[in-house]
């Protein structure tokens, strides 16, 4: 190991270690304040104090995570979005984890800290002494292991030693130290596994009740649909029929009206189940699958789409329906509200996540809370336990990402 | 006239028979699926043959496919698909070969007989036959060049890109031949397309501006 290798280390170290010990007073400070507020709920007044502290409380973390994460050379993934309400708030697995580690990280830190000082200034202490023995007042010299330092033999022959042996202990220790400390951090902060499990589970939980909820109201769409519009028309038109039938021989005329009149009933009716077929599995989808059907929407796209389509193998059929509706739907936006003069539509397939990416080049300010369209999409994916990430600053450009597991 | 008709699902190709033999014409063969399409109109050379998108095995867009190959094998024979949707992607592909004689319709439009024996006819004859709802998604989707033609000459436009002679038109309009004509002139001047007068040719034209 190089000579500036090794001082890297010993700064960065020692870096770490003066942190720690800044969290670590702060950790100290924070928890009367936190038990303060805790208390103060039962006066009601906690119950607005507490939320910010909390969120404030993970920011910290978050920041601790990456500290504890960077010096370990991995991630700790922190915080995602925190919910404003205290109960909540106090939900949350992550706002535990950050209560739990708040007492390890103001003792631990402040000791290790406190040990990080030590060793950085015991070195820089035991040389001092043995080469500046003399600045001493003759009375009080310094004293290596009860042997004073009172001449250059005394300071070459138990000084210069001493030094030596302090030093190497901080260049061994200092690092040690601090590793050790991340690693309580970062064990205290990570997602242990079993974490990882309920959380999984309790989206999956979330997303099954979405999903059966999305396929109860599609299923009583199409009953709704088929019921009040094509069922309604075939009775119609059998009641012409039969009219007609009765009619035969008395009114030519009127039979040629009524025939008429149920041709044209049977056409309202097809053009009807045409469109509630469309809506349960877009027929060029089961055509010609994920690609064509995509390529097809990008033709017909007002705005001008730049299309490209990796390897996608087998997809399940709900999946691309899903991802078919997505895409159809944000090239409908683009063209409605975001002026672009050109789109990105990229589908690609990681193993086993599908991933579908549309970019205009328009105005964004896409607001979620507005229009129902972002929205859909979000319930349409859920179902399939997947997301959606929307980027739209003011000013553009509007970005929008699908993420869905297609795995088996 | 000679037909073949391709289509699996027996009620409905009953009454496509029922109705083109009590309109006079003669279907020479009735087939289920896109190999048994070739070998019948190598054998029988049709005037016009009958598709249906969906066929065995796949129930995906055969149809398509089997005209595409039946008109490599024999140019420019006279084909109209039908099919429950319509997709402007299809109507590009069958027309891409450059020949006349193509209709793809929706099915909806067996049951205005005399239009689709009429269409029926004008494929048989090497024009064209595209179902207006083709053209409507066309229509949408290159809107803003087309901005600069009138109410009476977007009319025009679409019935044209369906197919339609002039003499066509004009009945279908209520107007005069010339004045179908001159908006016609006015249209291919508009979008800057060479002026057409046959049939097929004017529609491909048409179709390849609004593509």
């Amino acid at each position: 190991m190089t000579l500036g290798g090794t001082f890297r280390r010993l700064r960065d170290a020692a870096v770490y270690s003066a942190t720690s010990l800044a969290t670590g007073l702060a950790c100290l400070l924070a928890i009367p304040v936190l038990l303060l507020s805790g208390v103060l709920c039962l006066l009601q007044v906690g119950v607005y104090l507490l939320p910010p502290q909390l969120r404030w409380l993970g920011r910290w973390t978050d920041f601790e995570r990456r500290r504890a994460g960077k010096r370990l050379g991995r991630t700790i993934p922190g915080h995602e979005v925190r919910p404003r309400r205290l109960p909540e708030l106090l939900a949350e697995r992550s706002t535990r984890r950050d209560l739990h580690w708040l007492p390890a990280g103001g003792f631990l830190g402040t000791l290790h800290g406190l040990a990080g000082f030590a060793l950085t200034l015991l070195p820089l202490g035991a040389l001092f002494s043995a080469g500046f023995w003399w600045v001493f007042p003759a009375g009080e010299p310094a004293t290596v292991a009860g042997v004073p330092l009172d001449s250059w033999g005394a300071a070459l022959g138990f000084g210069l030693p001493q030094a030596l042996v302090v030093t190497v202990l901080a260049v061994v220790l200092l690092p040690k130290v601090a590793d050790g400390s991340a690693k309580i951090s970062a064990r205290l902060l990570a997602r242990s596994e079993r974490d990882e499990l309920s959380e999984r589970v309790e989206t999956l939980q979330v997303s099954r009740a979405g999903a059966v909820d999305a396929h109860g109201a599609e299923l009583r769409r199409i009953e709704r649909d088929l019921h009040d519009g094509t069922q309604a028309r075939l009775v119609s038109i059998a009641m012409r029929l039969g009219l007609a039938e009765r009619e035969l021989d008395r009114d030519p005329q009127a039979v040629a009206t009524l025939l008429a009149e149920a041709r044209t009933g049977a056409e309202d009716a097809m053009t009807e189940l045409r469109g509630v077929l469309r809506t349960m599995y877009p027929p060029i989808l089961a055509d010609r699958g994920l690609e064509g059907a995509l390529s097809a929407v990008a033709a017909r796209s007002v705005v001008p789409v730049e299309l490209s389509i990796g390897e996608l193998d087998e997809i399940a059929a709900p999946i691309e329906a899903a991802a078919y509706f997505v895409v159809t739907e944000a090239l409908t936006n683009v063209a409605k509200h975001s002026g672009a003069a050109s789109v990105q539509v990229t589908v690609t397939r990681d193993v086993d996540v599908l991933l579908a990416e549309v970019v205009d080049d328009g105005c964004g300010g896409v607001d979620e809370a507005l229009g129902t369209g972002v929205s859909g999409m979000r319930r349409r994916l859920a179902a399939l336990d997947g997301t959606l990430k929307v980027t739209s600053p003011l000013g553009g450009p509007t970005r929008i990402l699908l993420e869905v597991s297609c795995g088996s | 006239m000679r037909i073949v008709i391709v289509e699996d699902n027996v009620l409905l190709a009953e009454g496509l028979r029922h109705l083109l033999t009590s309109s006079g014409h003669e279907v020479v063969a009735w087939v289920e699926d896109a190999d048994a399409f070739v070998a019948a109109v190598a054998e029988h050379r049709p005037d016009v043959s009958i598709v249906d998108v969906r066929l065995p095995p796949t129930f995906h867009d055969e149809g398509i496919h089997a005209a595409l190959r039946v008109r490599r094998a024999r140019p420019g024979a006279p084909i109209l698909v039908l099919s429950q949707y319509v997709e402007e992607t299809y109507a590009g592909e069958l027309l891409s070969d450059g020949h006349g004689g193509v209709g793809y319709l929706l099915k909806d439009r067996v049951a205005r007989v005399e239009e689709f024996l009429d269409a029926l006819q004008r494929v048989a004859a090497g024009g064209t036959a595209m179902d207006p709802e083709v053209i409507a998604q066309l229509l949408t989707r290159s809107h803003d060049p087309l901005a600069a033609l009138t109410a009476r000459e977007r009319e025009v436009l679409q019935l044209m890109a369906q197919g339609y002679a002039n003499g066509e038109i004009a009945g279908k309009l209520v107007i005069t031949e010339r004045a179908v004509h001159k908006h016609v002139g006015n249209i291919f001047a508009k979008i800057d397309l060479p002026p057409s007068d046959s049939g097929h040719r004017r529609v491909l034209a048409v179709l390849a501006y609004l593509g």
